[in-house]
């Protein structure tokens, strides 16, 4: 954290024209956001008419059209449930983790830099590797499910309606708990030792030093992990493309792959809206996250 | 020592799909669908990997795997990879530096929309810059990928260099300035050298995320230009286990080589700069 305030340097600094140093990133900023984002809220009163084969003003029918769809609030369902489901299950289980493999015997060295490895798998690949092991027929998963029998010999998991998105989400906690776990286990390691040497002289239980003491002091470290792991949940597109492409039927459409499909569909401006939909409200917790967890940067 | 096995145990449990996919590279397609799994004891076979490498082709046409000429992908990848993360580093020394040293009026608020703009999902990135980059012709094209993917690694890259930068003493650039030189000179010839990690993350960093990301590359690379994480996903629709793992290994190990490189600052990089090991 870079808790140390930034003084301004004498004159030097601050006399200088900021353009050449912040131009190229500004520019960046608004060719590839800002003018998406009104772009965005262009199209979404817009739609392509195949007939006229153009783009027609069509004043807020996407949006009209967007909160009356059932497969819109499916989808945004999925993707609130994906999203908390697996934070909730990454964060548990990471801090679990980070907090077995919280030690300086190297051992544990090497095990964190081995848990680095799943997190550079692209997601798109990460999916394939499941779809190799959740095949119906001659998957691993499936066959292991069935032979300590969780799910009937006739069961699959990907063509299921309701064991589908747990299909999807497996993958996701199979890659990205490591992220928790490497993030706590630095915070972990952080922290100071005499509050918990002095916490175990008072005769204080292994949960009570932790609810009082570790969690208190790891809210930051926690907090960023969350924002960075929500954010990229809640954006998530590559496993539910490779792994189900939204189906069965559309029981694992999430927002980005409802507005890409959309999209591929001809239904640009309604894609659009989708897509609009989902940027808006991860704009508005995003920052609200960071206004009220008080992460720095 | 409990603590030590279950330790290995859990860590066991997170490298067994790598472990599935590379020993099913090598497996026969009779040992490939066997269940239980052959996980140890199988024949090794390097048919898949001549199939993928396009190796076969040459002395039978076969048209199901003409798409699948894997080198040509990788060059792709690393065309995009390498222009993306070169371009997100020299936008980013620059802008982390100068938001390191400087307190400017709109500081807090630049801050926020670098943080926006990471949050930003990249379907609703993707579909307008599909529409401009069809007016301006940029569809398809390396440059076009390129600089979506530089947007995209962008706030990582000015972030974490602007913690790197301000690991660097501000005696450092003083001194210098008293001594004449000017503020880029300080820059190339004293801060850069001191935060030479920094770079060095921030490049494999942005390298591996372009290396990784995939719908944006998909809905701008149409017909000649496709990533590996996107012909992973065409790859679905021709059911050939062994072909799909062994392209899938050798796509993963050049960033299993590249993160095993910059470990130490890894976590720092994933969260922005903020927390350090």
């Amino acid at each position: 954290m870079s808790s140390q305030k930034s003084y301004s340097l004498p004159s030097f600094m601050n006399s200088d024209s900021s353009l050449p140093w912040l131009l190229p990133l500004v520019t960046m900023l608004i060719v590839f956001a800002i003018i998406p984002f009104f772009y965005n809220i262009y199209l979404s009163f817009h739609e392509f008419v195949p007939a006229k084969r153009a783009l027609l003003f069509v004043g807020w029918d996407n949006w009209i059209r967007l909160f009356t769809d059932g497969v819109f609030w499916g989808s945004l369902k999925v993707s609130l449930y994906y999203t908390f489901m697996c934070l909730l299950i990454q964060l548990v289980l990471g801090m679990g983790i980070a907090l077995l493999i919280d030690s300086d015997d190297p051992g544990f060295g090497i095990i964190r830099s081995i848990l680095t490895l799943t997190l550079v798998i692209p997601p798109a690949i990460a999916g394939m590797i499941f779809l190799i092991m959740e095949d119906a027929n001659y998957g691993l998963i499936p066959w292991l499910l069935k032979s300590i029998g969780l799910i009937g010999p006739e069961d699959t998991i990907l063509s299921d309606p309701t064991l589908a998105l747990w299909g999807v989400m497996i993958v996701d906690i199979w890659q990205w708990t490591p992220f928790m776990v490497l993030i706590l286990v630095a915070g972990l390691r952080s922290l100071p030792s005499e509050p918990f040497e002095s916490a175990v002289i008072d005769g204080a239980r292994p949960f009570q030093v932790f609810r009082r003491l570790t969690l208190p002091m790891l809210h930051k470290v926690i907090a960023v992990a969350v924002l960075i792991r929500g954010i990229d949940l809640w954006r998530m597109v590559d496993y539910v493309f490779v792994l189900t492409s939204g189906g069965p039927g559309t029981a694992t459409y999430t927002l980005s792959l409802y507005s890409w499909q959309r999209f591929t569909f001809v239904q640009w401006g309604y894609g659009a809206t989708i897509s609009l939909f989902s940027l808006i409200v991860i704009l508005i917790v995003g920052n609200a996250f960071i206004h009220f967890a008080k992460v720095k940067w | 020592m409990i603590r030590k096995i279950s330790s290995y145990i859990i860590l066991s449990i997170f490298i067994f799909p790598i472990f599935f996919l590379i020993t099913s590279s090598f497996k026969n397609n009779i040992d490939l669908f066997a269940l239980p799994p052959k996980l140890f004891f199988f024949d090794i076979d390097f048919s898949a990997y001549e199939r993928v490498f396009g190796f076969s082709n040459l002395f039978k046409f076969d048209p199901s795997y003409s798409e699948l000429f894997l080198t040509s992908r990788i060059t792709d990848s690393l065309i995009i990879g390498l222009g993306s993360s070169s371009l997100t580093l020299i936008i980013g020394i620059y802008a982390g530096y100068y938001i390191s040293r400087v307190n400017f009026k709109f500081k807090r608020y630049l801050i926020i929309s670098i943080l926006s703009a990471r949050m930003m999902p990249l379907v609703s990135i993707a579909i307008p810059i599909y529409f401009v980059y069809e007016r301006i012709n940029l569809l398809d094209t390396y440059i076009g990928i390129i600089l979506v993917h530089t947007f995209i690694n962008l706030p990582l890259a000015v972030l974490l260099l602007k913690s790197f930068f301000d690991e660097v003493p501000k005696q450092i650039d003083e001194n210098a300035y008293i001594d004449g030189a000017s503020k880029i000179k300080i820059l190339h010839r004293l801060v850069i050298p001191c935060a030479k990690s920094g770079m060095v993350v921030t490049f494999i960093l942005s390298l591996i995320f372009s290396w990784t990301e995939f719908i944006c590359a998909l809905m701008i690379g149409q017909m000649n230009i496709k990533t590996i994480p996107v012909q992973a996903s065409i790859l679905k629709t021709i059911p050939s286990w062994d072909m799909m793992a062994a392209f899938t290994t050798i796509s993963i190990i050049p960033v299993f080589i590249l993160i095993l490189m910059v470990k130490k600052h890894f976590v720092r990089g994933l969260t922005l700069g903020t927390v350090k090991e």
